[in-house]
């Protein structure tokens, strides 16, 4: 796991101006869990996993989602975009330690 | 016969199937130095993980506990024949059996046992009526108004019982003759199937009959990185080309430049016969013995490492047609084991491979809630596969040992020649098709 923060996103290949995509991206990450003992104490450690992911397109906020707890190691997300023009998609990826990672893909028409 | 290792006595307790780690942890510490020098067939010294060696602990009181993966059953089946080439043992003898007299059959036990799944279950191949039947498969026939046949008591017990005496070619287990079912519980499961008295209701949900159920329709694209985590491991196998091992050599010093280039085409030579080691090798064999003797890193077979660089090298060759060598004299007789290795019979259950994975009996019918492959239909070339309800990367070896435990017959280790030149056989069935590795299966 030493990729922690590559990201991968997939578009369709040939767009056209107007259509709903539905976009796929992933952020390699090792999501650290919380985990409680016998009691259902938590037990201290290091918890570390992906809390928020924004994506913006054009400049502007297309999607976010909050995470309230972890859902998997190399977390992937979905999320349908109405492709008007051509220009970057970015996808932000933030963890519980502040870790902030990015990707882009740039969305074109055929 | 495979080796049996005597080693202290763990007492492992048969309170959940978690405890097997221990066990293999355990064994793993005890089971390990191999050399490394070429050896012939037959004698073949596994350079598996320990959990993958298909090796039998016998405690100090002679409790016997078969050494397998995680999660995974530790009972022993020494008693059954299985794939071992050197294993002669016929398969359990055609056994006629008379109905015991005077024993009044219970068709509420006989419906429990029917769907029991430490058992059968039954309805693993056959539909009976009943929303709880879930979900039934069809190898076998719908048993649905089979009191309507008004066939005897004492034929349908004997049908149970080794129904081979009936249908020599049947796939049916012995259930009598392998002691699975006791006399008793024969005698309810025959009293609850002369219950079942047609016409039969139609069906509220389509998918709880396997005659009518939607096929599955697979996981999406199984190479795009964000649908199968396979891909991903694939590409963090990468790291291990290029980094040297303990004899200060690198994958990429031999075969210079990225995998996807320099391993183009490889994979679809395997498994080929090697002439250094005298046998048949899949791709994970020969790796497990080539990354150990050029670099002098271990790729145990069934280690992440082999598999994530087996997944990596059969990428190399995606849209590749296979080419096995089919022709040399040396590779046909290979074949022809692994031909016989399909059709042979094994385990508690006296099942063969044709049982399930050919048009003829189960191929493309359901097996419970699993559709079963084909052979003909080439069954090796997206393999080594994700598989969803294991979240687990497996090879082929892992997918023969797996159905083996099932079958009651104890596995062999993932880089036994059987399994090879089983997978020598399998992929004739592959050749001039496309490899499409890694597969994303349930």
């Amino acid at each position: 796991m030493s990729d922690v923060g590559k990201i991968r996103i997939r578009v369709p290949a040939n767009v056209k101006p107007g259509d709903v995509v539905r976009v796929r991206c992933l952020v390699i990450h090792p999501m650290e869990r919380i985990e409680r003992d016998a009691q259902g104490k938590i037990i201290d450690r290091n918890y570390n996993y992906i809390t928020r992911v924004t994506a913006t397109y054009l400049g502007k906020p297309v999607v976010a989602f909050d995470l309230t707890q972890s859902v998997s190691e190399n977390p992937a997300f979905s999320f349908a975009l109405k492709a008007t023009a051509p220009g970057p998609l970015t996808v932000t990826f933030v963890d519980t330690h502040g870790g902030k990672y990015e990707g882009t893909a740039n969305i074109a028409f055929a | 016969m495979r080796s049996v290792l005597a080693l202290p006595d763990v007492r492992l307790r048969r309170v959940s199937l978690r405890a097997v780690t221990l066990a293999a942890t355990l064994a793993g510490c005890a089971l390990a130095t191999h050399d490394s020098a070429p050896v012939a067939p037959g004698a073949w010294v596994s350079r598996a993980i320990p959990e993958a060696r298909g090796e039998v602990r016998v405690a100090a009181d002679g409790t016997r506990t078969a050494v397998r993966y995680k999660g995974w059953t530790t009972r022993d089946f020494a008693a059954f024949r299985t794939y071992a080439s050197d294993d002669a043992r016929p398969q359990p003898p055609v056994q006629k059996a008379t109905m015991p007299a005077g024993v009044a059959g219970d068709p509420k036990k006989g419906r429990a046992l029917f769907l029991d799944r430490q058992k059968g279950p039954c309805t693993g191949c056959h539909l009976v009526p009943g929303a709880d039947v879930w979900p039934a498969g069809n190898v076998g026939p719908d048993l649905s108004a089979f009191a309507d046949r008004k066939l005897a008591d004492a034929y349908v017990y004997q049908q149970l019982w080794d129904p081979r005496v009936i249908y020599p070619q049947t796939v049916m287990p012995p259930w009598g003759a392998q002691r699975i079912f006791t006399p008793e519980e024969l005698v309810n499961l025959v009293a609850y199937l002369q219950t079942l008295h047609g016409p039969v209701p139609p069906e509220a949900d389509d998918d709880r009959n396997p005659f009518t159920r939607r096929r599955p329709t697979g996981f999406g694209d199984n190479l795009d990185p964000t649908n199968n985590p396979a891909v991903i491991r694939a590409e963090e196998a990468q790291q291990l080309w290029g980094a040297r091992g303990p004899k200060g050599k690198a994958c990429a010093d031999c075969h210079p430049g990225e995998p996807a280039q320099a391993m183009r085409g490889v994979a679809t030579r395997y498994p080929r016969i090697v002439a250094e080691y005298g046998r048949v090798m899949s791709l994970e064999d020969f790796l497990a013995v080539h990354g150990e003797t050029t670099t002098g890193r271990a790729l145990p077979s069934e280690s992440a490492a082999n598999v994530d660089v087996s997944v990596m090298i059969k990428m190399a060759s995606n849209g590749l047609p296979v080419a096995v060598d089919t022709t040399s004299p040396a590779a046909r007789a290979a074949i022809d084991r692994g031909r016989a290795a399909f059709y042979r019979r094994v385990g508690e259950r006296n099942h063969a491979c044709a049982d399930c994975h050919t048009p003829e009996h189960g191929a493309n019918k359901f097996l419970g809630g699993r559709f079963l492959g084909d052979v003909n239909a080439g069954l090796t070339r997206h393999f080594p596969t994700w598989r969803t309800s294991q979240d687990e990367i497996w090879d082929m070896r892992k997918r023969f040992q797996w159905c083996m435990t099932p079958l009651g017959a104890n596995m062999l280790a993932a880089d036994a020649v059987e399994y090879a030149e089983l997978e020598l056989f399998l992929t004739t069935f592959d050749v001039g098709k496309p490899i499409n590795a890694p597969g994303i299966r349930h």
